[in-house]
């Protein structure tokens, strides 16, 4: 790969993350299914990592994660440093215990998923702005819905990750 | 040929006049049924009569299609780009028209409602995260929008308060967020609650009337306003801004008090215009 191949590969995946983030913001979020909207950008940074191992996963997470506190109302900077490490977590797994293919991809983001929710819910115990099982109820309803959305957003960077031929020439 | 004319002109002449004279007759004769000679000449030339109609035909076709498709596909073109542009107009004009009432909408609110001073904004975005209820709308520091400013519907109904401001953007969390808490006031008997999000109904769109006065029996479809005091460390709010209607009365899950769910006013999911409460006067 040359330096062009590299920077073309990341341009890409960053290009990528525009209609993921759309369809995320604009789209999804009009639409409730069974009462809650998918998170489709965790998701993004995990088929990421899957395909390109942990640290690269870790880089692009991290990006992913300053979109996310950039478009998403919540507490700044939670979401950078979760994606980062979820991506430097979903890369090394998928390499190295699992496979990176689509079904790694499954698992990890529900992995993911699962982490950032436990995250928002351990969060708000501690001010005790919602009951437990409330909260449970929506973090199992939005992994399953967002989970709906691996097959696309996997498909869709795996499509970038084959375009850019792999031999390492940096 | 000239020759032949010139010697047997009148011959010719003689057939004619013999052959036109013979179908005069057999016609008469015939009465409205083609005579024989006609009909043989017409048996006869009815298939070329159709070749020739049909290569006619196909000739004028491949004139068409070789000049006038140009032609016909500019035209085609030009009526579609004429329609587009139509339709935008007619959109921006729909757009505006909706404007338009929005503001005659608030007109009337402002009458009634001189001490707010109003700031109009346009919805950007609606929240997608399942943990907060959020709008972001298109007004931020630059226009003077300041975090803790009320925003309001076009009829004066409360839609939020701003979290968070950029500049020319802010946050504002809806009636029905988590966080959001403020005195209400229940219109028909002046008794004061406090209105809270609550995590459960804020997925439902709605949200709760706590710290019910012990006195006040609570009516469906009662009307809960701003009560402008001061709840803890909440910033100030405007009075007399309409929030929601009672739906029901619940007891919480220790069962030793009630509190009313209530439905907002302002329809959240639709919401294309808000208007940020800038500056009021503060109720003692």
């Amino acid at each position: 790969m040359t330096t062009k191949d590299f920077v073309t590969k990341w341009l890409a995946y960053g290009l990528m993350l525009l209609p993921v983030w759309f369809l995320e913001c604009f789209v999804l979020s009009r639409f409730p299914v069974f009462g809650v909207k998918a998170a489709l950008l965790p998701l993004a940074a995990v088929a990421v990592a899957v395909l390109e191992g942990g640290a690269a996963g870790a880089g692009f997470g991290l990006a992913v994660g300053i979109l996310y506190d950039t478009a998403v109302p919540g507490m700044p900077g939670a979401m950078t440093l979760a994606l980062a490490l979820i991506g430097l977590g979903a890369g090394l797994l998928a390499q190295y215990a699992l496979r990176q293919d689509l079904l790694g991809c499954l698992i990890c983001s529900a992995l993911a998923m699962g982490i950032i929710d436990a995250g928002r819910i351990i969060a708000r115990l501690f001010t005790r702005s919602a009951p437990l099982e409330a909260m449970a109820g929506v973090a199992g309803r939005e992994i399953l819905w967002s989970l709906c959305f691996v097959p696309l957003i996997y498909l869709m960077f795996r499509w970038v990750f084959r375009r850019v031929p792999k031999a390492t020439v940096l | 040929m000239k020759d032949f004319l010139k010697h047997n002109g009148i011959l010719i002449l003689v057939i004619a006049l013999l052959l036109a004279l013979i179908t005069a007759v057999v016609s008469a004769t015939f009465g409205g049924a083609a005579n024989p000679l006609s009909n043989l000449a017409g048996v006869i030339s009815t298939p070329f009569r159709n070749g020739l109609n049909a290569v006619v035909n196909w000739a004028e076709g491949v004139y068409t299609n070789a000049f006038e498709r140009e032609r016909l596909e500019e035209e085609l073109e030009a009526l579609r780009k004429e329609n587009a542009a139509l339709k935008e107009e007619a959109l921006k004009g729909e757009a505006a028209s909706r404007e338009n009432e929005r503001f005659r909408d608030l007109l009337g609110f402002r009458q009634k409602r001189r001490d707010l001073d109003l700031w109009p904004a346009k919805v950007t975005a609606h929240g997608s995260s399942n943990w907060s209820s959020t709008l972001t709308i298109s007004e931020g520091s630059a226009g003077g929008v300041e975090a803790g400013d009320c925003v309001i519907d076009q009829y004066g109904n409360l839609v939020g308060v701003v979290t968070e401001v950029g500049t020319n953007w802010s946050t504002l969390i809806t009636v029905v967020d988590v966080d959001l808490e403020m005195g209400g006031l229940i219109a028909r008997t002046d008794g004061a609650a406090i209105l809270e999000g609550d995590f459960r109904l804020m997925g439902e769109g709605r949200l709760k009337l706590t710290y019910l006065p012990e006195d006040t029996q609570l009516l469906a479809g009662d009307t809960i306003l701003t009560s402008g005091l001061k709840t803890g460390d909440a910033a100030t709010y405007p009075s007399g801004l309409v929030v929601g209607y009672v739906e029901e009365v619940r007891s919480d899950d220790s069962g030793m008090s009630d509190y009313a769910v209530l439905t907002p006013a302002t329809d959240l999911d639709s919401l294309e215009q808000v208007f940020i409460v800038k500056d009021f006067d503060i109720v003692e």
